[in-house]
């Protein structure tokens, strides 16, 4: 799964500390979340798009799906 | 590397540390009480059985310290925590196995069964810092 975690956060100007607070979660978390090597759940991911105030589709997509887009 | 400064996870992490040191100084001094009944002459057989199961006392309180500190984590530590607990269940759990059969059929030293629980301590420990360093 791909995520924009990463520029939405730097559009914010958030530090991964700052979204780990808001997130409730570790920083640790964040940065396993946004390199793609953790895929959160999907409470997690609403909580995380209720954070940014978009929907899930337009902060996580499918790998397949996002390849067939490029 | 940045630090955690969520206050609920360092607060979690807190506790653990306390309990946990409240739980090695209890072990500690049962260990040692235990220890040193052993070594008194004519002590009823009950009174050495109970010295003996002494030290499971403070394990149950390291246990219940770290079962509050997972219900304290967030999803992705815990599935780090998780998946350490399992590494270290099987390499002790095989390890273990394949040493019984060394041990009866190619006549390698007997092990006490007390060390297989600090093996899975120290695998499980080991096998979280690797983790954490994968998912870094």
């Amino acid at each position: 799964m791909r995520n924009r975690l990463k520029v939405l956060r730097a559009e914010r100007n958030w530090s991964q500390a700052d979204l780990a607070d808001k997130l409730d979660v570790s920083r640790q978390s964040v940065n396993a979340i946004e390199t793609g090597k953790y895929d959160p759940s999907l409470p997690l991911a609403f909580k995380i798009a209720k954070v940014f105030g978009l929907p899930i589709e337009q902060i996580f997509s499918d790998d397949e799906v996002a390849q067939a887009a490029e | 590397m940045q630090r955690e400064t969520n206050p609920k996870i360092i607060s979690n992490a807190r506790r653990y540390a306390g309990n946990m040191i409240v739980a090695c100084v209890l072990y500690t001094v049962f260990v040692f009480a235990g220890a040193y009944a052993t070594r008194i002459d004519d002590l009823p057989r009950w009174v050495l059985i109970v010295a003996a199961l002494a030290p499971l006392l403070p394990a149950l309180l390291m246990l219940r310290a770290y079962v509050i500190f997972l219900n304290g984590i967030d999803e992705f530590q815990r599935r780090i925590q998780t998946e350490g607990v399992l590494i270290a269940a099987a390499v002790v759990g095989f390890g273990t196995f394949a040493y019984g059969f060394l041990e009866e059929w190619a006549g390698l030293p007997h092990l006490p069964l007390l060390w297989v629980f600090p093996a899975l301590i120290a695998v499980w420990g080991l096998a979280v810092c690797v983790l954490r360093l994968r998912y870094k």
